[in-house]
């Protein structure tokens, strides 16, 4: 081997040893800054992609979406009464703990965002949304639909965020099982092709009553997610040597995700002291 | 000496039209990697030490764009079953370590570098074949990995066909990718090519 190459060989193994001490700040500060350097590429993808599909759609009934936008328009028109009703309701329940003196709960906002990609690697079960830390989110922010949890985020870019779908065993979730006191970890597995792939909610209890068809939701235990939301429903129970193990089919079908919300978690504000009386 | 400068910029270049490649849905969404096919099409045009700049440069960035869960190390804090804030933020699961690409790209850049000689003589056959073991080897490897830290060795149905049309594809576009480094060696006067060894067939 030539001298040149041994150095050259030297020099490689230092940078990899460099690259293997990098600490997570690091390497997502690394990854962030290569997904907004990609992002222009991606997002001009997405829209060949909108485009190619638009063309290969068939063709659009007018009478037909007039009818869809009828019924839309009276949809959110019942969803403004419901937001208000929802706003009365908070504030009123705001002046009633604030009456008793509770600690108010964590309040989250949601932002709507788009899908733009779906699984660009090898075995990673992934998303890219349209929203990103300029749109106020941050890594580790649960992402859902109106049917239940899709992942959590990942990767920020100023205009784009990578999501970790719940099918990733990256993503594991404090959950618990409707109709009993069973709790657990739900996660997927990393590399599962299938289009709707098992989750494994573990560290149940042996033996656990659990019947297939059971809902499984979020506890909110872990702080991550918010509790209640749905997860999937078990399809089967397992014994594992130590602790029982359900099977949980995904609620969400991520193969046609097109819009999503993400949650975040604001900061709980301490309830305003009352005011002193003050004594003559 | 501007071959190698150009192929480092065809490999970043790769990176970006990487995004506009799909899918294929029928093979559970089997692509085309093409800066992993890049890159060993390019370990074979070029020597040892740019080669191992090579494979740098893309396990990096192959890395930063696609390796996910990577996660704050909370080592103690986990509780018993995992359970907790700790869990769901992703410690006790097992992530693969940023920089693995690097080593993976390293080995197979050198395997590639043995049929070095022959690509010299013009000879595609090889090279070809030879990129699609090593694209189907970089997918195993990582596979193997992925389930080695999960402990538990487990095989999905689509795996295979997957990772198969993966090589498939990266064979169909390595004869394309080798033509370019041909022709971007004639144009950079860099010499693949030993024209007194290339392998000559006249019919006689």
């Amino acid at each position: 081997m030539k001298k040149f190459n041994i150095l050259a060989l030297l020099v490689f193994v230092a940078g990899l040893v460099g690259v293997f001490t990098f600490d997570t700040e690091t390497t997502r500060q690394i990854q962030s800054r290569v997904l907004s350097l990609l992002s222009p590429f991606i997002h001009s993808s997405a829209a060949m992609q909108n485009a190619a599909e638009s063309v290969t759609a068939p063709q659009i009934n007018t009478a037909e979406v007039k009818r869809e936008n009828d019924e839309l328009r009276v949809q959110v028109e019942r969803g403004r009464i419901v937001q208000q009703k929802y706003n009365q309701i908070i504030e009123e329940n705001a002046k009633l703990r604030q009456i008793v003196g509770f600690q108010q709960a964590a309040p989250f906002k949601m932002t709507a965002a788009k899908v733009i990609r779906r699984r660009s690697s090898a075995f990673w079960n992934s998303l890219i949304i349209d929203k990103g830390s300029l749109d106020g989110i941050g890594t580790d922010s649960p992402v859902i639909t109106s049917v239940g949890l899709v992942g959590k985020t990942s990767i920020l870019a100023p205009r784009m965020t990578e999501v970790i779908l719940l099918t990733d065993e990256m993503c594991r979730v404090s959950a618990k099982v409707e109709g009993t006191l069973e709790q657990g970890i739900l996660a997927g597995e990393r590399a599962a092709l299938e289009v709707r792939p098992e989750l494994h909610l573990r560290f149940l209890s042996r033996n656990a009553n659990i019947n297939a068809g059971a809902s499984v939701y979020s506890s909110g235990e872990g702080g991550v997610f918010p509790p209640d939301l749905l997860l999937g429903r078990v399809k089967r129970f397992e014994n594992r040597e130590i602790s029982g193990e359900a099977i949980v089919e995904p609620a969400v079908d991520f193969s046609s995700l097109d819009h999503v919300f993400v949650i975040e978690m604001q900061a709980v504000v301490p309830a305003p002291e009352p005011p002193a009386t003050v004594k003559p | 000496m501007l071959f190698h400068p150009i192929s480092i910029i065809l490999l970043l270049l790769t990176f970006m039209v990487q995004e506009f490649i799909p899918g294929l849905e029928i093979a559970q969404y089997a692509t085309l990697f093409l800066p992993a096919v890049f890159f060993f099409c390019a370990s074979v045009a070029a020597p040892f030490s740019m080669m191992l700049v090579l494979a740098f440069i893309t396990g990096f960035l192959w890395d930063a764009r696609h390796l996910q869960g990577v996660t704050e190390s909370m080592a103690g804090v986990e509780d018993l079953f995992g359970t907790g804030a700790d869990s769901e933020l992703g410690a006790g699961s097992h992530s693969l370590p940023f920089g693995l690409s690097i080593v993976l790209f390293g080995m197979l850049g050198s395997l590639m570098q043995g049929i070095r000689p022959l690509f010299k003589r013009g000879r595609l056959e090889l090279p070809v074949l030879m990129v699609g073991v090593a694209t189907f080897t970089w997918l195993l490897s990582q596979f193997l990995i992925i389930t080695f830290l999960r402990g538990s060795l487990h095989f999905p149905g689509g795996l295979w066909s997957k990772m198969i049309t993966d090589t498939l594809l990266a064979m169909l576009a390595s004869p394309l990718i080798f033509l370019l480094l041909y022709s971007l060696a004639r144009v950079s006067s860099y010499e693949i090519k030993y024209d007194g060894l290339r392998y000559r067939f006249d019919g006689r």
